[in-house]
């Protein structure tokens, strides 16, 4: 592990990419903020689920963390964003 | 043309799928307990998904306020659903006001703007 210290998230770049192809229309654009912002969201999304899923595979007592836990924890994630 | 933009969907899928295996992988690593393969595959597929949902409703939002950028404000509504997700982004809009303006200090173009944002209903 070279960069443990490196806090982990998604480039900006990706980001925007990933926006821009989702967009119905060409021309809209994205503010350097917004994709900040967004690229914040997105790692507390993934955090979400991850740290959920993890609870989930902790209360069935599993040692790995599987589909099944993500599964269940699904329908809330969805709601709560 | 289409089979380029298949192209730039699968780059963008792996791109996602990198950083949510080691944001999972940290996490695996603080509960010692490691994620499966298909597990990450899923997240990483959900967040692509999420992806979509996101950015129809930021270009919905945008168009709303008659603008073609989807700007901070946009993003800050589409985190209301949870009031600590939309405290979250707020704070961290402010930090990142803040840097800019730290920024512009440094470079000797002050502009006395004071944006202070109060806490939007």
């Amino acid at each position: 592990m070279a960069e443990m210290d490196a806090e982990v998230a998604f480039k900006k770049e990706t980001v925007r990419k990933l926006l821009s192809t989702f967009f119905k229309e060409d021309k809209t654009k994205l503010s350097g903020e917004a994709v900040l912002l967004m690229a914040e969201m997105l790692k507390v999304f993934v955090q979400e689920a991850a740290v959920r899923s993890q609870k989930q595979a902790e209360s069935e007592d599993c040692h790995q963390v599987d589909i099944e836990h993500f599964e269940k924890i699904l329908p809330q994630l969805l709601l709560d964003f | 043309m289409s089979t380029d933009k298949d192209e730039n969907h699968q780059r963008l899928k792996a791109a996602v799928h990198y950083t949510v295996g080691r944001l999972c992988q940290k996490i695996g690593e603080e509960h010692r307990r490691e994620f499966s393969r298909q597990a990450i595959a899923a997240i990483a597929e959900t967040t692509f998904r999420q992806c979509d949902t996101f950015a129809k409703d930021l270009e919905a939002f945008a168009r709303h306020g008659k603008r073609s950028t989807v700007s901070a404000e946009d993003v800050k509504l589409a985190a209301r659903r949870s009031t600590a997700l939309s405290i979250y982004i707020q704070k961290k809009s402010e930090e990142f006001n803040q840097e800019q303006r730290d920024l512009k200090k440094n470079t000797g173009k002050r502009k006395s703007r004071d944006t202070e944002e109060e806490s939007r209903e």
